[in-house]
């Protein structure tokens, strides 16, 4: 076998990517093609007809702006205090936990193990009003007196930190790992003190899985709505409650389309500046 | 093939929804995919329902009542728990109803404080009930005999019901009996919420104002989300919910909520601080209702909907699940095993309170401008 | 590892304040990690909690008292042991499929330059931008139209797991890709190795760690999906799915039990990993 690709290099590439590609053309690509279709349809449920509405588009940016631009602040804020919690814990698992990591990696990726509605309530006891971790801050002051955790925006974007907590930490684990240990220490050697070590060894290195991670935590978490929906007031509702509701209650499935192509595009502008920014070779080797 | 069908329908389907039909989807659009005609009797039944809303026997495992159906006509039944939301299940079988599909259910259940009973009626996706089959439909009680969306129950008929009014956790609060309490009493700031079911909130706040909620126009319906959309800018209501209030109200977080009696009943066995109540001003009451769906048979569920309305097995059903049941006679048949349950007045309302229960306009349900203003109050 | 060898001038012992606060320094990587843990744990600790708890009406918020029927008789509840069985049969079957098709795409998309990279790359992560319930219901549209093929049941959950897992593995496995240091392979080619047997024993052995991650990653994807796998199921159950259903009405203990269950399960598996390498490592000093 080794010979084969030895005498046909140019074919390898397609052959390595054609199993996979060849499943989302057919799962994901093609139903995605229904799904332009239908954004450009209009009427009322259930008898849609194809008139190339673009009003659509139009509409659901005018009607949903600030709902997109709330999303994507709260994913922001949700990767960025990721990131923040989970380098120094993926870090200390990469580099000091030694036989225990994959016990480690394990805890991180337990909470997937218990349903999502099941965590939430778990959290909801936890960050209940009369709870202990309510009381506590009323008790410092962080809080007033009628102060509460839930049903804020905070709890909405803990919620979405928490919910996507492995999506960041385990792609900035994998580049972590691979770190040579002999680099760290050429670094002292060279009478580098720790921090300088990590910022100018460390740190540069483990890019790749800080974009990735990045990458993993934003995008999905910018169509979320789960959070939103039970942690958060109606100030809260996010782009992704605003499709759920209407694909599944409105019933206006040209709108529930369009936006998510509205969605899918904004994402992928941003894909393409953040791209330019870290550099394209972060993003494809 | 459907009779319902015609070529000009399929055409049109054709062209306007789903538009990658393939041969064979299209074959059996048009030639009915489903082997037996839906008038034949079989000997299986295929019933989609909601979780944990049938007797179960815990140490055999077995469902009594299907046991007993199948004993006395034969017909297996094949019980499905599939349906744990009315818009995602309806998500789920639009797609093969909407070309004349069956979706190899003959009986499905939908609430009817939703849009979707009303929608699949109007649709046609649903079949007529063989009422010859069913003799104990005489047995429906009054109150259901003819809700808006199908007022002669010629597709429908109740499973079981449930009643939306106001819980209120005793440690917290006092009695709390009126949605404009409720809505508007500044002790309550904060701690309040509302379902996101629009025929229960809305519905509410419609007999706060003083009119009726089975006819609902947009001056009505604007009046009393006005006053809903005013608690929630001040803060009143804390936020809108699904079933999740429960923890919330038993762990004191909420000090009242709208609520269904369904659950209050299962959170009064750990928790005796919590109330419930219709308010003042009259509650609503939803029903679970059983369908037929396109491509159901229909001797086979109107079979089974007429074994289902004898008082003896509604009994045993309502007395396990601990829902209102539609029959009548059902509290006398319970009484003798489980007095206790069948006293319980949340299951078994008296007459009195059935009449302060009130059922939404189910046109004004498929009102996409209301539908589309209560969805930006609640947040979606 | 080189030690220099350079004359130091004595010092004297340093204060005891210093002292502290380098303990202090040293430490305080592992205490935040250990604090990050409990952060993470916290909600499972309280889901174990309550799978002890002995409630009196169907739901499960009240702390009554403590009893072990729950895991005694956690099959007691209908459908539940029937919808963990399918969840882990999809999840597991789901991850190992995702993470070959994955990894490879990875490996075509970092290691070689071919036309369409750019598009390729754009493609894999259009799936993780689409909001669920779109993606389910597109998906949903197409096996209904293609009923010769697919039925709605077991592998329609399947290939939808499959789909939106092999985004995140490639991503995953590709930031292990980028800046992997190419010199080892280099070596052993240089030694005789044709391009097949260094990938065998020198690049997978090296890109293990990301895929393992990758497929844990993708595992708790598959086993925690509701939405996707609601709309493509047919009449199927997998955990969430019945945990979504059944919570209308109740939430029975001994869902917190299967839940707690699965998580000391895998705990158990890699705490015994651990042991036996240690037993392995220790083998191997004394047979020297």
């Amino acid at each position: 076998m080794g010979s084969f690709f030895h005498r046909h290099p140019r074919v390898t590439p397609y052959l390595l990517l054609a199993p996979g590609i060849a499943w989302l053309a057919a799962f994901f690509v093609v139903p995605l093609a229904f799904l332009g279709y239908q954004s450009l349809q209009s009427g009322v449920f259930p008898s849609y007809e194809f008139t190339f509405e673009f009003s659509n588009f139009s509409d659901a940016i005018s009607d949903y702006r600030e709902h997109f631009v709330r999303s994507f602040l709260y994913a922001g804020l949700a990767t960025v205090a990721a990131l923040l919690l989970a380098y120094p814990l993926v870090y200390w698992i990469a580099f000091r936990a030694g036989p225990w990591k994959n016990v480690f990696l394990l805890f991180i990726v337990a909470p997937f193990f218990v349903t999502y509605l099941i965590r939430t309530l778990a959290w909801l006891n936890i960050l209940a009003d009369q709870g202990p971790v309510v009381g506590f801050l009323r008790g410092i002051h962080v809080l007033d007196e009628d102060g509460r955790l839930l049903a804020t925006t905070f709890a909405v974007v803990a919620g979405i930190t928490y919910n996507f907590f492995p999506f960041m930490a385990l792609p900035l684990y994998v580049s972590l790992e691979q770190i040579d240990g002999r680099l760290l220490e050429a670094a002292k050697d060279l009478y580098a003190s720790p921090t300088q070590a990590f910022l100018r060894v460390t740190l540069p290195l483990s890019a790749p899985g800080i974009v990735a991670g990045t990458l993993l935590t934003f995008i999905p978490a910018a169509g979320d709505f789960i959070n939103a929906r039970f942690l958060g007031t109606p100030n809260q509702a996010m782009i992704g409650n605003v499709i759920q509701a209407q694909f599944l209650e409105s019933l206006n499935y040209p709108s529930a389309a369009a936006l998510s192509f509205i969605l899918m595009a904004t994402i992928l502008v941003g894909l393409i500046l953040y791209a330019r920014v870290v550099g394209p070779e972060r993003l494809t080797g | 093939m459907n009779p319902r069908l015609t070529r000009d329908q399929l055409l049109r389907r054709g062209a306007a929804g789903v538009t990658f039909l393939s041969l064979p989807g299209l074959l059996a659009a048009c030639g009915g995919g489903d082997e037996e005609t839906s008038g034949e009797l079989r000997d299986v039944l295929n019933f989609a329902n909601w979780p944990l809303y049938i007797d179960v026997d815990e140490e055999t495992r077995q469902r009594p009542t299907l046991d007993q159906f199948t004993e006395q006509t034969g017909i297996r039944v094949n019980y499905f728990e599939e349906i744990n939301d009315n818009a995602e299940y309806f998500a789920r079988v639009q797609g093969p109803l909407s070309q004349g599909q069956g979706i190899d259910r003959d009986i499905v259940v939908f609430t009817d404080n939703s849009r979707f009973p009303g929608l699949l009626i109007s649709e046609g996706w649903v079949e007529q009930l063989d009422r010859d089959l069913i003799p104990n439909v005489a047995n429906l009680i009054p109150a259901q005999a003819s809700p808006p969306f199908d007022p002669d129950r010629e597709y429908s008929l109740p499973w079981q019901s449930g009643m939306t009014g106001i819980a209120w956790n005793e440690s917290v609060t006092g009695p709390v009996e009126s949605i404009e309490q409720l809505l508007e009493d500044p002790e309550l700031r904060g701690k309040v919420t509302m379902l996101f079911e629009l025929a229960d909130s809305v519905g509410l706040a419609i007999l706060a104002n003083g009119d009726d909620p089975s006819s609902v126009d947009d001056d009505v319906f604007n009046r009393a989300v006005d006053r809903i959309e005013t608690a929630v800018d001040s803060g009143q209501i804390r936020r809108f919910t699904g079933n999740d209030y429960a923890q919330a109200l038993t762990s004191g977080d909420l000090a009242a909520c709208v609520a269904w009696s369904g659950d209050v009943i299962q959170l009064l066995a750990d928790n005796p601080d919590l109330k419930w109540g219709v308010p003042a001003d009259g509650g609503m009451i939803w029903t679970d209702n059983m369908f037929i769906p396109t491509g159901g048979s229909v001797p086979t569920a109107s079979t089974y909907m007429n074994f289902v309305y004898d008082p003896a097995v509604m009994a045993q059903i309502s007395g396990y699940v601990n829902f209102v049941p539609p029959v009548e006679g059902a509290k006398e048949e319970l009484a003798k095993n489980d007095p206790e349950t069948a006293s319980n007045t949340l299951i078994f309302p008296d007459a009195e309170l059935l009449e302060q229960l009130h059922q939404y306009d189910s046109e004004a349900l498929n009102n996409d401008e209301h539908i589309s203003r209560w969805q930006q109050v609640t947040g979606q | 590892m080189t030690t220099a060898t350079e004359a130091v001038p004595a010092r004297s012992r340093p204060r005891v304040s210093t002292r502290v606060w380098s303990a202090v320094k040293r430490h305080a990587l592992t205490a935040y990690a250990l604090l990050a843990v409990v952060y993470l744990m916290l909600p499972i600790a309280v889901v174990i909690l309550f799978s002890f708890n002995d409630p009196a009406g169907r739901f499960n918020y009240v702390w009554q008292g403590f009893t072990l029927s729950n895991w005694a008789e956690w099959d007691s509840v209908l459908g539940l042991r029937e919808s963990v069985v399918k969840s882990l049969q999809i999840g597991v079957l789901a991850t190992v499929v995702a993470t070959v098709l994955g990894t490879m795409v990875a490996l075509g998309i970092v290691r070689h330059r071919f036309r369409g990279r750019g598009t390729t790359n754009v493609l894999v992560f259009l799936p993780m931008s689409t909001p669920e319930i779109v993606l389910g219901a597109s998906l949903l549209t197409l096996f209904l139209n293609t009923t010769s093929i697919f039925t709605l049941g077991f592998w329609t959950i399947f290939i939808a797991h499959v789909m939106f897992i092999v985004s995140f593995v490639v991503v995953t496995v590709k930031a292990r890709l980028i800046g992997f240091d190419r010199h080892l392979e280099e070596a052993a080619m240089d030694l005789g190795a044709n391009e097949w047997t260094t990938f065998r024993k020198v690049t997978l052995p090296l890109l293990m760690p990301a895929i393992l991650a990758a497929a844990l990653l993708g595992f708790a994807l598959s086993i925690d999906d509701f939405v996707i796998t609601y709309l493509n199921a047919g009449g199927e159950q997998t955990f969430p799915v019945y945990v979504w259903g059944i919570a209308r009405v109740s939430v029975p203990p001994q869902v917190n039990v299967v839940a707690s269950a699965i998580f000391l399960v895998a705990i158990g598996i890699a705490l015994a990993n651990v042991l036996w390498q240690y037993r392995r490592a220790n083998r191997q000093r004394g047979a020297r």
